[in-house]
């Protein structure tokens, strides 16, 4: 018996329908807001193509964007992995160990020359190479490697895709971004911490099906997924439209699911897909919860002030530059009027008022 | 996002400082300006000072009856866009929550909704004042460059506002970095120009009205 | 046929009038020194409300609405904030938010000498410093007390009208505009003689200095001789003084701030020589705002002497019950002089002595501290190339006079007086104003 030459011919030796691959192209074509009539283009792309040879490199990660995509809804991670694509390298999901393991990402690179795609997680430290290191090699090196002749580079997560906690204020490892690694792959960034795992299996079986990588946002985000605020497809929405918001965490408010906006909610700068796509199987997500955004999605979100701090309010103290000018100004204000004082007199004052003590003994 | 992390960190940092700086430099080279000489005697039975000046910062929000006509579509006009300014900038839920983070001081808002239809009579007033400016003939031949500048950097914040609600012209984040910044314009700009006459009405309606109140005669 | 093919079309009859202002000029100093020294007697004036109320200014334009000049001719260079615009601009240098990055950059942004030239006919001949602008500024900025101050600068320039640095430099040489205290003896014992009343001058101690105006030496005879008719009547200790007699104050209107010291200190000096408690002013305007106003300029203590307007002490005198009067039972109207009312604050006084003459009052459409200026004051009567614009102001009064269709139109300031007396020789209009106090002194009852 050969070997399957297509995905197609191997879901149908493995008995699996072409009506649930329809399906699955239904899905997937509408989560990214394609036009319908896509789906059937997409079941053929997937089902013609050869399976995609998948490099996953992990970095200074948590595997928080591994889980997030092994508990992805549907396809599980088995019709993902096993059925449209080849993971020939993953460190935490793979059985090879060691040298194998290594040399199974090399013949990877060399069987499918500018062809494969790699997935990254976790950012890339740059202060110090033995921050993180893979049989010996720092990550930087084995990424500029492995991405040198891949068809794409998916950076998922928000390390991968700015630098993540890692990078937080101090950024001690000197820690930075696929994107200031990677320079001559076109780079997809799946942002998110972790991101939803639709938007990963979706983006992949895009580029799966058509070959392409598909229409991104200025930060390199693919707009399926990242094109509205948080805010704008909320379900709370209506509330902050009319002005109802939770002043804190157990109030009246928040018992009645209004808008956290006041609670410091990032959902107004936050571009995600949670509020539609949600998390879990579509079982809750964080606002759902109760809790506003942080913004996770989004560069830098953990610099960028406090989570509970609405967005309206500076991300620094006025009352500081505020006390601190009003002072000086006052300082500066009774100099500059001792100054003009002295000037107008400089220019010759007017005549001295007369003291009339000698004219008024007669009182 | 980058700009708005600039304009809600370093932007408003620097604007508060250089206002606070501006008018408290402005308010007290004017108090600490010494009078070149001593008041005349009152006369007899004339409020004091101190009441002559509150008084003089409170009647003068009324033009007298003599006045009226001659200046009351120019008056109207700038109570529209004068209380269109305050309601919007100090009864709407948001900017509420921008003085809140850094006094510690929270009052009711007005609606939304409504907050939205201010903004929009302040500015079509603010424009009406402009056209005014432009034709009428009095106050063309008084207009300098502080008072377009002036004018520009007061809509400014209004109409971003309005865009950041609407959506309109960018991303979000972008509308309300542009909003913050106009704002940060504004407040760097007011302590040098006729806007400071935010504060300084009250030192001018009240010195003259002491004056005059001193000798009896109406302020 | 013949064809006139050299028509020429006759030159214009009215010559080409020049755009510039006329302006005056005194003295030899060059242009430089002139800004100088416009700019040094600005920048004198920069005091706490002066510095407040140069920054005030929202150039609304409200002021030009509240100016008899702006009002009668609809030319906005009448606005009266930009009357000031040369001594704002001083202050813009000097003091303003910018001042001290123009001194750096050494931007000499000081009014120019063509400026100054040109607005010698905005801070002069189209002010009367009447302060109804003052009334309507939503700022409350004292336009009025600003363009005094700004005629200091003009004076140490040199800009002046030259009528009224004329009359200002007769002042100098004689301590008086109107004379040497020899020849204001001579008139005084004429009119007293005339008139039969006795004026006591130079008693070596009084209780009270009686002072008068060149108006009522010149040509207002009987208003000096009522004043003392009066203060006789009343049995008073009282004189006047040959060397302390001028009340009006050309320091105060031309911005000579030596003269205005000179021609005050002269009066509560000499008060306070002859053990007098009050120097008594006639009834003009700004006798009053220079002297009882004003003359806390010039002496850094207070001075046991009181200062008070003719209107004033017959209001006092009259409602103490010491002059009684008998009723005249006319209707009238009343001017209100801007500098006793407006700016002085006896509104009441001249409408309370009115009533005890049992006159009925019928106010004019714009009255009391809103009431329009005669268009004569602040110098702008001697100033001879303010005469149009003065009798422009004279129609609009008229026009209000007219109107209440009173039988009486009485005032109680000299100035005011010659100012209606001269719009009614140019115009033939047979209604000058009587004084108030001669009103009261005709009809004192024994």
């Amino acid at each position: 018996m050969t070997e399957p030459q297509t995905v197609g011919e191997m879901l149908a030796r493995k008995g699996i329908s072409r009506r649930a691959l329809l399906r699955y192209a239904a899905w997937v074509t509408s989560i990214m807001a394609l036009p319908s009539s896509m789906t059937r283009a997409m079941a053929q792309g997937i089902a013609d193509t050869k399976r995609m040879s998948v490099i996953w490199l992990s970095c200074q990660e948590c595997t928080a964007c591994t889980e997030s995509l092994t508990r992805s809804y549907s396809p599980t991670i088995d019709d993902l992995i096993f059925d449209f694509i080849s993971l020939d390298y993953h460190e935490a999901l793979q059985a090879a160990a060691g040298h194998q393991a290594e040399e199974a990402r090399l013949k990877a690179m060399e069987d499918n020359k500018d062809n494969y795609v790699v997935i990254v997680d976790g950012s890339i430290p740059l202060g110090n190479m033995g921050y993180s290191t893979v049989a010996g090699h720092a990550n930087a090196d084995v990424l500029r490697e492995t991405a040198e002749h891949a068809l794409a580079v998916v950076a998922v997560g928000s390390c991968a895709t700015w630098g993540g906690l890692p990078k937080a204020d101090p950024n001690p490892t000197g820690a930075v971004s696929v994107s200031q690694i990677v320079r001559n792959t076109p780079i997809i960034n799946i942002s998110g911490c972790p991101p939803i795992p639709e938007a990963m299996t979706g983006t992949l079986a895009h580029v799966l099906a058509f070959g392409q990588i598909p229409e991104l946002d200025h930060l390199g985000r693919p707009r399926a997924f990242f094109g509205n605020s948080i805010h704008d497809r909320c379900y709370r929405r209506p509330f902050y439209d009319k002005g109802l918001f939770a002043k804190s965490f157990d109030d009246e408010g928040a018992r009645k699911g209004w808008c956290l906006y006041e609670l410091g909610c990032k959902g107004p700068v936050t571009y995600n897909a949670c509020a539609t796509l949600k998390w879990n199987g579509g079982a809750s997500w964080p606002v759902q919860t109760g809790h506003g955004c942080l913004g996770c999605s989004e560069p830098d979100f953990w610099d960028r002030g406090s989570f509970y701090k609405p967005l309206p309010a500076s991300t620094e103290p006025l009352a500081t530059p505020l006390a601190a000018g009003a002072v000086a100004g006052v300082a500066a204000g009774a100099l500059a009027s001792r100054a003009a004082k002295t000037r107008r007199e400089i220019l010759g004052a007017m005549s001295k008022p007369k003291d009339a003590a000698d004219t008024t003994d007669k009182t | 996002m980058e700009l708005l992390d600039f304009a809600r960190g370093p932007a408003l940092t620097i604007a508060f400082a250089i206002f606070a700086i501006g008018v408290a430099w402005r308010l007290s080279s004017l108090l600490f300006t010494p009078r070149p000489h001593r008041r005349a005697e009152a006369r007899e039975g004339t409020p004091s000072d101190a009441k002559a000046f509150v008084r003089g910062v409170f009647s003068r929000f009324i033009p007298h009856k003599t006045y009226r006509d001659v200046v009351f579509a120019n008056h109207l006009n700038a109570y529209v866009f004068h209380i269109g300014l305050f309601i919007v900038v100090f009864l709407y839920r948001p900017h509420i929550l921008f003085i809140e983070g850094f006094t510690g001081l929270s009052w009711p808002a007005l609606p939304n909704t409504l907050v939205y239809g201010v903004g929009l009579v302040t500015v079509v007033s603010l424009g009406v004042a402009l056209a005014r400016r432009m034709t009428n003939p009095v106050q063309k031949i008084l207009t300098t460059f502080d008072d377009y500048f002036s004018w520009a950097l007061t809509v400014l914040p209004v109409l971003t506002g309005l865009l950041v609600v609407n959506g309109i012209g960018a991303r979000y984040e972008t509308l309300l970095a542009l909003h913050i910044l106009s704002v940060c314009a504004l407040l760097i700009w007011l302590p040098f120009g006729k806007l400071m006459h935010t504060f300084l009405f009250v030192l001018s309606r009240g010195v003259t009205s002491v004056r005059l109140s001193r000798r009896g005669a109406t302020f | 046929m013949e064809i006139h093919t050299d028509h020429h079309a006759p030159p214009p009859l009215t010559p080409k009038t020049d755009p510039v202002p006329p302006y005056d000029k005194q003295g030899d100093m060059t242009d430089e020194e002139r800004v100088d020294a416009a700019f040094k007697g600005f920048v004198k004036d920069f005091g706490q409300d002066v510095a407040i109320h140069m920054e005030a200014c929202i150039h609304c334009g409200a002021c030009a609405h509240a100016c008899h000049f702006y009002q009668t001719t609809e030319d906005p260079q009448y606005t009266p904030i930009r009357k000031l615009e040369p001594f704002r601009k001083a202050y813009q240098r000097e003091v303003g938010p910018f001042a001290p990055l123009m001194r750096m950059l050494g931007i000499d942004s000081r009014p120019s000498v063509e400026e100054l030239q040109e607005w010698q006919h905005l801070i002069y001949d189209s002010c009367t410093l009447c302060g109804r602008c003052t009334t309507i500024c939503p700022m409350g900025i004292d336009i009025a007390d600003l363009v005094k101050s700004a005629r200091h600068g003009m004076y140490d320039a040199g800009l002046v009208p030259d009528r009224l640095s004329k009359i200002t430099r007769n002042a100098e040489a004689k301590g008086s505009q109107f004379g040497t205290p020899e020849e204001f003896i001579e008139t005084a014992n004429a009119i007293a003689a005339a008139f039969n009343v006795d004026i006591p001058i130079n008693k070596e101690k009084a209780d009270i200095l009686l002072t008068t105006a060149p108006g009522e030496l010149e040509g207002h005879h009987k208003a000096f001789a009522d004043a003392g008719k009066i203060l006789n009547k009343l049995g008073y200790n009282w004189t006047m003084s040959s060397e302390a007699f001028e009340a009006t104050n050309f320091g105060y209107l031309s911005g000579n701030r030596e003269l205005q010291k000179r021609l005050t200190t002269a009066l509560i000096d000499k008060a306070v020589e002859i053990g007098a408690h009050t120097v008594l002013l006639p009834e003009c305007g700004h006798a009053y705002g220079a002297a009882r106003w004003e003359w806390n300029l010039w002496y850094e203590k207070d001075v046991p002497v009181k200062v008070l307007h003719m209107t004033e002490f017959l209001d006092q005198e009259v409602g103490a019950g010491r002059i009684k009067l008998k009723p005249v039972g006319n209707t009238a109207t009343f001017h209100d002089p801007c500098q006793i009312v407006r700016r002085g604050g006896l509104t009441q006084a001249p409408r309370r002595l009115l009533k005890a003459l049992g006159i009925d009052l019928i106010e004019m459409k714009d009255h009391g501290d809103f009431g329009y200026c005669c268009g004569g004051g602040g110098g702008a009567l001697a100033n001879v190339r303010a005469a149009p614009l003065r009798h422009k102001v004279f129609d609009l009064k008229r026009k209000q006079i007219e109107d209440t269709g009173a039988e009486r139109f009485i005032t109680s300031c000299g100035q005011c007086r010659i100012t209606f007396e001269r719009g009614c020789q140019e115009t033939g209009w047979d209604h000058p104003p009587e004084s108030l106090m001669e009103l009261v002194a005709d009809n004192m009852i024994d």
